[in-house]
């Protein structure tokens, strides 16, 4: 039996024992069967929900306006006055935008492709140097560390045209190269940090076990930090992901020209006629768009918590 | 011949000296416990044995070669850390396997000195769980076991039980004492509980600011403390020092007055203490209630009864607190002056360094 379960079971036995019997039979966060310190007034709890949903319905509208949008019908979208609920609402946005913009799944593909690479690429890179500046003291470690935040104060627009003299010298513009590249360069320093922290936290006595008993640093490194910092490695991951997915923009927009690397933020741009904006296509080629990185966060979001608790570091 | 050999072991961080030279002998099958307040340096010298810590000065020496250049592995030896170190994502199995994995050793061979170990401390129906699930005991049964497969020439422990709560710590301390007897190898042990090194060692190393103070079988320290530190450190409840001044000295007796608790005279034969500021100490538990060739009042302005003994806490006229211990349950009471007495040849005497006088 969970903990949780054995002290609500417990506070459920002491408030029949000297509460009068009724309370047990309500339920809710404000119920006798909770914990003292988990129990709530009725409006309390009302007023707990109304926070709830106003912090979401400002975080979600623009998802729900766009989402609704993406139902409606072109001609209604610019009707007068503007209904918000779709009349005659239906899912053909979703059909008819693979035939107007044919080239819409090499878009989605490359926008994941291009997040895929980049957070490989961070991984591999961050790994080894989060555990490198946990662990060891080397001569320049602070100062690296404070060139990494500075790094990051610097966004990628700022230095969109020396990225791109480089980028040309390389010879690297109009590939997937040119929007993996600066795309992992942007997200490593942050990740180090991260990581770094995370690391830190297991104590160093399970390195010093395993160098006493002839493990070489690598192998620790493989068999005793790596299962425990899996946690924190998936963390970043999914940050990694999710920054190369918005930051790709910029750097598509400025270093690819041709269409087949672009990744989808940058063509939705194709919905944007010569005439008018297809905005309900465009609305549900975008919500298409963010399904994989769900998929992905849903996904990875399993093994966080099995991490988190399978690799309790206390003892 | 001696197996483990220190020679003026010196530690330096930076500009702070933590040891400053240690010259000690550690035989075959010993059992030495390093013993010494927080920060006397004793992990820091468990901790350059293991190969943990490089050397400042000085050598490390086992099985007569110089080890000081040695990783841990190739100096024999196994370490048990305070905090266990056990690895919280492996079974207890692969916990113990963990060095005979490194070795990559083959799986039957890994097998069977898993399962050896596991039945000396008897872990065997805990192989396939993790460490999260097992008591603070079991840990330390885990973390032992992965020191045996290795089967060192000296194992290493950092106060190993310092973790655990006190009944658990004597239990331990039991079977430790049996792997001990068990195993036949060296042990070093590293604690700041002289409780553990009293009734552990066959030799104590006591500790003091990076220096030996002194080495002795426990009850060599108990009896002959070479100076105040290991008289005061030594014993518990500790031993009680009154200030004084030595009145004469001829070469039998020394004369110790005492102030207003009156003049002492010990048969000691040194001449140099002769008007020298001395403390005399007297264990709690050399006092008796029905008198003794040396009697003082105190008046115990605390009164401990534990059934076994009772203890009184008194401040002496020139301000030392004094304590004494006194079996069963004699008739003490706060503030009620009482007179207590020893033996003369119970009392210790410090010179002025805090030597022990003899």
């Amino acid at each position: 039996m969970s903990d949780v379960a054995r002290s609500t079971e417990v506070a459920a036995a002491d408030s029949k024992a000297s509460v009068k019997p009724q309370a047990k039979a309500r339920r809710g966060l404000w119920s006798a069967s909770r914990p003292m310190i988990d129990r709530y007034k009725w409006y309390e709890v009302a007023a707990l929900y109304a926070g709830l949903f106003v912090f979401l319905f400002f975080v979600l509208a623009p998802f729900i306006e766009g989402f609704l949008v993406s139902l409606k019908p072109l001609a209604q979208l610019f009707s007068t006055p503007y209904s918000f609920i779709p009349e005659n609402g239906s899912f053909d946005a979703y059909i008819n935008m693979w035939t107007s913009v044919p080239m819409l799944g090499m878009h989605i593909f490359n926008s994941f492709f291009i997040s895929t690479v980049v957070t490989l690429i961070v991984v591999a890179v961050v790994v080894p140097a989060a555990y490198a500046f946990a662990r060891f003291n080397f001569a320049g470690a602070g100062l690296m560390l404070a060139g990494f935040l500075a790094v990051n104060m610097f966004s990628g627009a700022v230095l969109l045209i020396p990225l791109f003299r480089l980028m040309r010298t390389m010879g690297l513009l109009n590939t997937y190269w040119a929007m993996i590249v600066p795309g992992a360069a942007f997200l490593i320093p942050s990740s180090v940090w991260l990581l770094r922290t995370y690391m830190m936290r297991i104590p160093r006595e399970l390195d010093e076990a395993a160098w006493v008993d002839g493990a070489s640093r690598l192998y620790t490194l493989r068999r005793v930090i790596l299962p425990l910092a899996m946690p924190g490695i998936v963390v970043v991951a999914i940050m990694t992901f999710i920054g190369a997915y918005a930051q790709q923009f910029i750097f598509a927009l400025t270093f690819n020209s041709k269409t087949e690397f672009m990744p989808l933020p940058i063509g939705l741009f194709a919905f944007f006629g010569k005439q008018e904006v297809v905005w309900n296509e465009l609305m549900a080629a975008s919500f298409v768009g963010i399904l994989p990185v769900m998929i992905v966060i849903v996904f990875l979001q399993r093994y966080l918590v099995a991490g988190l608790t399978a690799g309790a570091v206390k003892q | 011949m001696s197996q483990l050999s220190l020679k003026r072991l010196e530690k330096s961080f930076n500009e702070a000296r933590i040891i400053k030279g240690i010259d000690l002998d550690v035989s075959e099958g010993e059992f030495v416990v390093f013993v010494g307040p927080s920060g006397c340096g004793k992990s820091t010298l468990l901790r350059m044995i293991a190969g943990l810590e490089d050397v400042s000065a000085g050598e490390i020496e086992i099985g007569g070669n110089i080890v000081n250049e040695l990783p841990p592995v190739q100096r024999g030896i196994a370490m048990v850390f305070q905090s266990y170190a056990l690895y919280p994502h492996m079974t207890v199995y692969e916990n113990i396997a963990f060095p005979l994995r490194v070795e990559k050793l083959p799986q039957a061979e890994v097998d069977s000195r898993v399962q050896a170990a596991a039945r000396v401390l008897q872990l065997e129906s805990r192989l396939q769980h993790r460490p999260g699930q097992l008591s603070g005991g079991q840990r330390q049964r885990v973390a032992i076991g992965r020191a045996i497969v290795r089967q060192p020439k000296i194992f290493l422990f950092d106060e190993p039980l310092s973790n655990l709560d006190a009944a658990l710590r004597s239990e331990m301390r039991i079977e430790l004492m049996e792997l001990h007897k068990r195993l036949g190898s060296t042990m070093i042990y590293v604690t700041h509980d002289q409780i553990e090194a009293m009734t552990m060692a066959d030799k104590i190393v006591v500790l003091n600011a990076g220096e030996i103070a002194q080495i002795g079988s426990p009850l060599e320290l108990y009896h002959k403390p070479d100076n105040l530190f290991v008289a005061g450190f030594i014993g518990s409840p500790k031993m009680n020092f009154i200030n004084g001044k030595v009145r004469a000295a001829d070469g039998s007796n020394v004369t110790v007055d005492l102030g207003k608790l009156g003049t002492i005279s010990l048969p000691r034969t040194s001449r140099d203490v002769a008007g020298q500021d001395v403390t005399l100490g007297i264990r709690p538990e050399h006092l008796s209630l029905d008198g003794g060739q040396f009697v003082i009042e105190i008046t115990p302005n605390i009164v401990e009864h534990l059934g076994i003994h009772t203890i009184g806490y008194a401040i002496l006229p020139g301000g030392e607190n004094f304590i004494g211990l006194f079996e069963g349950n004699p008739d003490l009471e706060d503030g009620k002056p009482m007179k207590v007495g020893f033996d003369i040849d119970q009392a210790h005497l410090f010179d002025s360094r805090g030597l022990a006088v003899y």
